[in-house]
């Protein structure tokens, strides 16, 4: 079976991680937050596993995932 | 330091705000939802209110629906009622009252009568009416509406005579028009019939046996039915003694609900509910309502001009004053028990968080209500509550917390003056103080140390007011130690508070001796180089001084010396409205905190002097001339809206220059070793965000240790990011000549962790 992913984005080969000098890849991720897990798919070296969240991400969708839990 | 991240939301644990009691009494003190004076004195419950502000928007159909609702014979009632709501109208205090039954006899002469209800299914149980008097035809019609089938018998010959004889004292036409109604009834009657000899044979025949007083007594004399139910037990009879129209138709209401639980074999006294006219716990100002005179209602210009004079008496004292609740559009009493259910919930969604979280705990309505309903307690209460119950979210405290963490930590100054070891006086001038106004605090200090004698030491900190406000109430207790083990080590001076919560909240300890500096500067004068400003000016009082005269009268003979002209605004000393600081709402509801300014802006368009920095602040930040009075006691300026980094660069600059002018302390700055330039744009973005510069410097400086960081391709721009205790923080960058230059900023607080 599929995996299930809140959120997916495919870097396209558009970001590239310094230190390991490789362009980042669609990698399996995971947010946590309060006890709870969101499965998602975001750009991740491959060599080091820097994810990159994006700013979009960030003040979208992450901030009102975050706002629910905190009054649940 | 890392303030702990609330609890998990898998973590099920309640703790009641209340018991049962203690909510009801708190509830008991709002008087909002309490009938207008004139809809409790009627004994039939007409919503007169609303009935009158139907007629004031020149809709007589709705206003003679609401009166047709509480009788069947609105021309009769109309005609005579006693309408002891008028006596009770509010207007009589000021002038004279509405004339309420001239508007009800309008709704009648203008309003189209209401439609019919719907085709209600006709009871079983049966109902005999004997004899009649008003009494008897009031309830023939209740008991007609209630859909019983109802026969009367009586001497009468017709429905004119039948009326007559019922209420001979009444108009001719109201009782051709009323005899009109009744034939229109489904109602039986057996005319030219004496009710008495015919009662015995035909009683058997009904399941609901009524008469009218004097026919019953004839039958059973000396009978004595109860009032209250209009019902002689001993006899199954619905019947008794009423007087006046008004009397006759409650009588009959009475009356008909007894005839319902009769049909249900039901005792008629179980069960009723409120019955007749109430007293009200109301309370209305009548602060700008001007006298006025009855209009006669000759016409329906002259019932709405007449009912244009109602005032809707109803009590709104602390939503008029209060932006907050006006932003909820909830009274306490509603919020009050709302909140208490939100708390009350052990799973799922707490949706009165946010309210919780928004009020400003300023306390005015506590003051604006006239029976003291402290919503600011309640909102108080439920925050440690759910800091209790791990309930409590971390994220809308958290900015502020820390920065009491840095007031009270990095920022945190405490020495005694020079050549005193002990010192008679340690001046507090407040974390917003030395944040804002720099300039100011260090003027104040010398001056204080110069003037009064026995030693002035000074501690630059904060309260503890930020986690008393968020409800961390361990926190609180941990920082009121804190301070005390300084002043202990003072020697316990006397402290000198440059902030009226200050004041307030150093004074809840007992050990403590605690004045404002604006009573030390009232003792020992003004400084000469004080700044005059002969103008006029109004004056905000602080939250943090509401029910402390002394203080707000202090503040004002200092401005009056100055040549302030200071003007009378509305809501000002205790009823003064929070700036939108307090409580943290600036942190927890910028939308609410904004109205809350506005509020306390709309009062007046004149300067606003201040005496907390605070208010100050964001009444500049509005394009306000804003003030500070220690800023015209020193001829000094604060800082002109300084932002997040700004307030935080301020308090560690002023203990470096105090440390260094006066201690001969050398702070040596850190020195990064490397540059960080902000674009304007950055820098905009950081202040709404709330990221600090400090936060940028951690982040970068950890990118210098781990290398860590991607290039955006397109914009070729360099991105790297930090967790810095429960939040995650992302620059985005370029690469200058020694350093960087930051473009962008964002946080966010969930972890983001690899899986396989």
């Amino acid at each position: 079976m599929a995996d299930k992913n809140y959120y997916t984005i495919d870097p396209e080969g558009k970001l590239t991680c310094m230190k390991c000098g490789v362009k980042l890849q669609k990698g399996k991720a995971k947010f946590m937050y309060l006890d709870n897990g969101f499965p998602v798919e975001l750009p991740v070296c491959p060599k080091c596993g820097f994810i990159y969240v994006p700013e979009e991400l960030a003040l979208g969708k992450v901030l009102s995932v975050e706002k629910a839990l905190e009054d649940k | 330091m890392i303030i702990e991240e609330r609890a998990s939301t898998h973590v099920y644990r309640q703790k009641r705000m209340f018991t049962k009691e203690e909510l009801e009494a708190i509830e008991h003190l709002c008087v909002h939802e309490q009938p207008p004076y004139c809809n409790a004195a009627c004994p039939l419950k007409l919503d007169t209110k609303a009935m009158v502000a139907a007629i004031a928007t020149g809709d007589f159909d709705r206003a003679l629906a609401l009166y047709d609702k509480i009788t069947p014979f609105p021309h009769i009632l109309c005609a005579a009622c006693e309408a002891p709501c008028e006596r009770k109208c509010k207007l009589c205090e000021v002038g004279e009252g509405v004339s309420i039954r001239a508007l009800e006899n309008a709704a009648l002469r203008f309003g189209a009568s209401p439609k019919k209800r719907g085709l209600l299914r006709k009871k079983t149980k049966k109902a005999a009416i004997f004899g009649g008097d008003l009494f008897t035809l009031f309830l023939a019609g209740e008991l007609c509406r209630k859909m019983y089938p109802v026969t009367v018998f009586c001497r009468e010959d017709g429905y004119d005579a039948f009326v007559r004889s019922c209420a001979p004292e009444l108009p001719e036409e109201v009782l051709l028009s009323s005899a009109k109604a009744l034939s229109n009834m489904d109602i039986s009657f057996v005319w030219n019939t004496d009710p008495i000899a015919v009662f015995s044979e035909k009683a058997g025949e009904f399941d609901l046996l009524c008469a009218d007083f004097a026919t019953a007594e004839a039958m059973f004399p000396g009978l004595d039915p109860d009032e209250a139910v209009m019902v002689c037990r001993e006899h199954k009879l619905i019947t008794g003694k009423t007087e006046g129209v008004l009397g006759a138709a409650f009588g009959a209401k009475k009356a008909a609900l007894s005839a319902d639980r009769l049909a249900q074999n039901l005792d008629p006294a179980n069960t009723r509910g409120e019955e007749g006219s109430v007293e009200t716990r109301l309370y209305t100002s009548l602060e700008g309502v001007s006298p006025s005179v009855r209009i006669p209602c000759t016409d329906a210009e002259s019932a709405i001009a007449e009912a244009s004079r109602c005032i809707q008496c109803r009590c709104e004292e602390c939503i008029k004053g209060c932006a907050y609740l006006q932003h909820y559009k909830k009274f306490p009493r509603i919020l009050t028990r709302e909140i208490y259910n939100n708390v009350s919930i052990i799973m799922g969604d707490h949706m009165m968080n946010k309210p919780i979280n928004a009020c400003s705990l300023c306390g005015q309505c506590s003051v604006l209500c006239p029976n003291g309903y402290d919503m600011a307690k309640v909102c108080h209460i439920a925050r440690e509550n759910m800091v209790t119950t791990g309930k409590m979210p971390l994220a809308p405290h958290e900015f502020a917390l820390m920065d009491m963490v840095f007031s009270n930590d990095e920022a945190f100054l405490c020495r005694p003056q020079p050549g005193h070891d002990r010192c008679k006086y340690v001046f507090f001038p407040g974390c917003q103080a030395t944040a804002i106004a720099p300039a100011t605090v260090r003027a104040a200090y010398l001056d204080l140390c110069t003037r009064l004698e026995g030693g002035v030491a000074l501690m630059l900190g904060c309260c503890g007011a930020i986690c008393d406000w968020a409800g961390r109430y361990e926190m609180y207790a941990d920082t009121m130690v804190f301070l005390d083990r300084q002043l202990e080590a003072l020697g316990h001076p006397t402290v000198i508070a440059g902030c009226p919560t200050c004041k307030r909240n150093l004074s809840k300890s007992e050990d403590l001796q605690v004045q404002g500096i604006w009573e030390v500067l009232e003792d020992i004068g003004l400084p000469e180089k004080a700044k005059r400003l002969n103008k006029p000016v109004a004056v905000h009082d602080a939250c943090g001084a509401r029910g402390d005269a002394e203080t707000q009268a202090s503040i004002r003979r200092i401005a009056q010396s100055l040549g302030c002209q200071v003007t009378q605004t509305p809501y000002e000393g205790d009823k003064s409205p929070c700036c939108g600081y307090g409580g943290l709402t600036q942190f927890t509801n910028r939308e609410v905190a904004q109205e809350m300014t506005d509020k306390c802006l709309e009062r007046s368009d004149l300067p606003y002097l201040s005496y907390c920095m605070a208010c100050r602040d964001r009444f500049a930040r509005e394009g306000r001339e804003s003030m500070h009075l220690l800023e015209l006691v020193y001829g000094t300026s604060a800082d002109h809206c300084p932002d997040i980094s700004a307030k935080r660069f301020n308090r560690l600059s002023l203990k470096k220059q105090l440390l260094e002018e006066i201690w001969n302390e050398e702070v040596t700055p850190m020195d990064l070793g490397f540059t960080i330039e902000y674009t304007p744009e950055a820098e905009a973005m950081m202040d709404d965000r709330m990221i600090l510069k400090t936060d940028v410097v951690r982040v970068l400086q950890t990118l210098r240790e781990t290398g860590e960081a991607i290039r955006d391709e397109e914009t070729g721009l360099l991105l790297t990011r930090a967790r810095l205790g429960n939040v995650t923080f992302w620059v985005k960058y370029e690469e200058v000549d020694g350093g960087y230059r930051v473009h962008r900023a964002y946080s966010h607080r969930m972890n983001i962790v690899n899986r396989l």
